[in-house]
């Protein structure tokens, strides 16, 4: 395989580009600066060893911490449990959300073979009994979907015994839709307007 | 609505034919396995995106062909101008399939159902009184997605919801992670319950009607068992909480089975006719009895869709009066001349074998997939 084909081939398992958006990004590499060529290879390269998840609550992290648990600045009272890392960044762009997150990594889904144990709830569990654990509310923002649902419901179950708040986003966001996608005032009222469960 | 021009390329063994369809519809006559039937079904396709015969699509594309592709225009019957061209094709490779309204694609597969306003009468209808209950749950649910706003919707939610359940009771991991799927199994089931309950209460006299008539004797009835104790409920919060109580109730059945045992995915119709002693069509009916049941289930189909649309629906006749005796077709042939003034497509055998509006009907010819107009 040449090496034109090999890197068309790796754009190509990008989400959302097909083989001809593919061919059309190495071209335009090809045509451009050697320089600019560089400077991706290199962000790629650290992007892919720099960042890991956050060894507290599943956040992209460049640090052992990510930047909302090494703040120090975030209301420790609360926790925004979402289903994955990129979801994090939606809320943050609304501004108005200063507690913590926690990722789980997913949702339940049984026919998938994904119960409690592949997801992080085990963590999640650790970090509310921890001793020094200010966590009173947990906000569950997972999808809004069937398995979104019954994860939320799971979750309720398994923390409000522990003496926990327990909220869910208010409706006005779409059956199905990715936090990712629901726009920032939207998501803004649906966390202010969050209801227990 | 009716159907004014079909297009067709390589479905079955119809390669590339372009039909201009009468106004009253036609009579299709050529022997059997030339493709008489495989007309109707293109025909269906367009209104189901399916086989009526149960076939998957990739057997639907002719032999040493890649993609198979119908285009149907349809007109509204009342003379106004509005067209509609409906377009399904469906690729082996990949096995994808496209459908498009007038040039656009519908955000959802389910939008593009139901606007021919077809229903289809064949040989094999009778299988939804001899075969098992899924059968008959099936035509409920045919006939209830292409007429009821939401029923499909709350269907397909039902069965992943119900997929997921039964999953987490295989799995055998305790109630918690099983009875966090009860909420939205329970909405959805009740929604699909009222769905079926309302068209069987609904359209049950007219079935016990139609039935009454064709077999010249007295009425069958037709009565819906839910696959739960519906506690009397009325509505459809009613039926969400007995569901509720039902899933309780089975609960130690359900992890001894390692699957869910209550809802309508266990849904039955029981056919009876009346008489001294009430006798359930399936075991005491005769041939003749069956046939009628089915096709009272399908007049009645054809009355829902002139209700729900205001408009006649497109009939679709493939050979069903040759397995009819005498005396049933012919009061069904009367029934039905006085019911359905909308476009009619039939296929017979022979010549003799189109009786139904057999001086109004153009005759058309098929010979291996060839359609002679
Ligand atoms: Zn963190």
């Amino acid at each position: 395989m040449s090496v034109i084909e090999e890197l068309a081939r790796e754009f190509g398992r990008l989400p959302g580009v097909g083989p001809k958006t593919a061919q059309r990004l190495v071209y335009h590499l090809l045509k451009s600066s050697p320089d600019d060529g560089r400077r991706l290879a290199g962000a790629i390269r650290e992007a892919m060893e720099r960042i890991r998840p956050c060894g507290r609550c599943g956040n992209f992290a460049e640090a052992e911490l990510c930047d909302v648990c090494a703040s120090g600045r975030r209301d420790e009272d609360v926790v925004c449990v979402v289903e994955e890392a990129f979801e994090v960044a939606a809320v943050e762009r609304t501004g108005s959300y200063r507690g913590l997150y926690h990722v789980l990594g997913g949702h339940l889904s049984p026919l998938d073979g994904i119960g409690p144990d592949e997801l992080n709830v085990a963590q999640l569990l650790e970090r509310v009994r921890a001793p020094e654990s200010r966590i009173r509310e947990l906000i569950l923002a997972t999808s809004a979907g069937v398995e979104g649902e019954a994860t939320a419901v799971y979750l309720e179950g398994l923390f409000r015994p522990l003496g926990l708040r327990v909220t869910r986003l208010a409706r006005g966001i779409p059956v199905g839709s990715d936090l990712e996608y629901v726009d920032g005032s939207t998501l803004a009222e649906a966390l202010s307007g969050r209801r227990e469960m | 609505m009716r159907l004014s021009e079909l297009s067709l390329r390589h479905f079955r063994n119809l390669g590339v034919q372009d039909l201009q369809i009468p106004e009253e519809g036609l009579a299709l006559v050529g022997e059997n396995a030339h493709g008489k039937s495989n007309l109707l079904e293109a025909i269906y396709y367009l209104e189901t995106l399916r086989s009526f015969r149960g076939a998957r699509d990739d057997q639907l594309v002719a032999f040493g062909q890649d993609v198979f592709r119908i285009v149907g225009t349809m007109e509204d019957a009342r003379g106004s101008d509005a067209t509609l061209r409906v377009a399904a094709a469906f690729q082996r490779a990949g096995r994808r399939k496209k459908v498009t309204l007038s040039g656009d694609e519908p955000p959802r597969l389910g939008d593009a159902l139901g606007h021919l306003g077809a229903v289809i009468f064949s040989p094999a209808d009778i299988a939804v009184v001899n075969d098992g209950p899924s059968e008959r749950r099936r035509f409920l649910d045919i006939v209830l997605s292409l007429n009821t706003d939401g029923y499909l919707e709350a269907l397909q939610r039902y069965r992943h919801v119900l997929a997921q359940r039964n999953a987490a009771l295989r799995e055998n991991r305790g109630q918690s992670m099983v009875r966090i799927w009860d909420r939205h199994l329970v909405e959805f089931g009740a929604r699909v319950v009222e769905g079926r309950r309302r068209w069987l209460r609904d359209r049950g006299p007219l079935f016990s009607r139609y039935y009454a008539e064709v077999s010249g004797g007295p009425a069958a009835t037709l009565e819906y068992r839910p696959g739960f104790a519906l506690e009397g409920a009325t509505d459809g919060e009613e039926v969400e909480t007995a569901l509720c109580r039902a899933l309780e109730a089975s609960s130690s059945r359900e992890f001894r089975t390692g699957t869910t045992v209550v809802g309508p995915h266990r849904d039955e119709v029981r056919f009876y006719l009346e008489g001294e002693r009430e006798l359930d069509v399936r075991e005491f009916g005769s041939g003749g009895q069956r046939r009628t049941v089915a096709l009272a289930l399908r007049l009645a189909e054809a009355a829902t869709i002139r209700e729900v649309r205001g408009r006649e629906p497109v009939i679709l006749l493939d050979d069903v009066f040759a397995e009819l005796d005498a005396g049933r077709s012919e009061r069904i042939l009367d029934l039905m001349e006085r019911e359905e003034t909308g476009q009619v497509i039939l296929t017979a055998p022979k010549e003799s074998d189109v009786r139904f509006r057999s001086d109004a009907l153009p005759r058309w010819h098929i010979r291996c997939g060839q359609i002679e107009a």
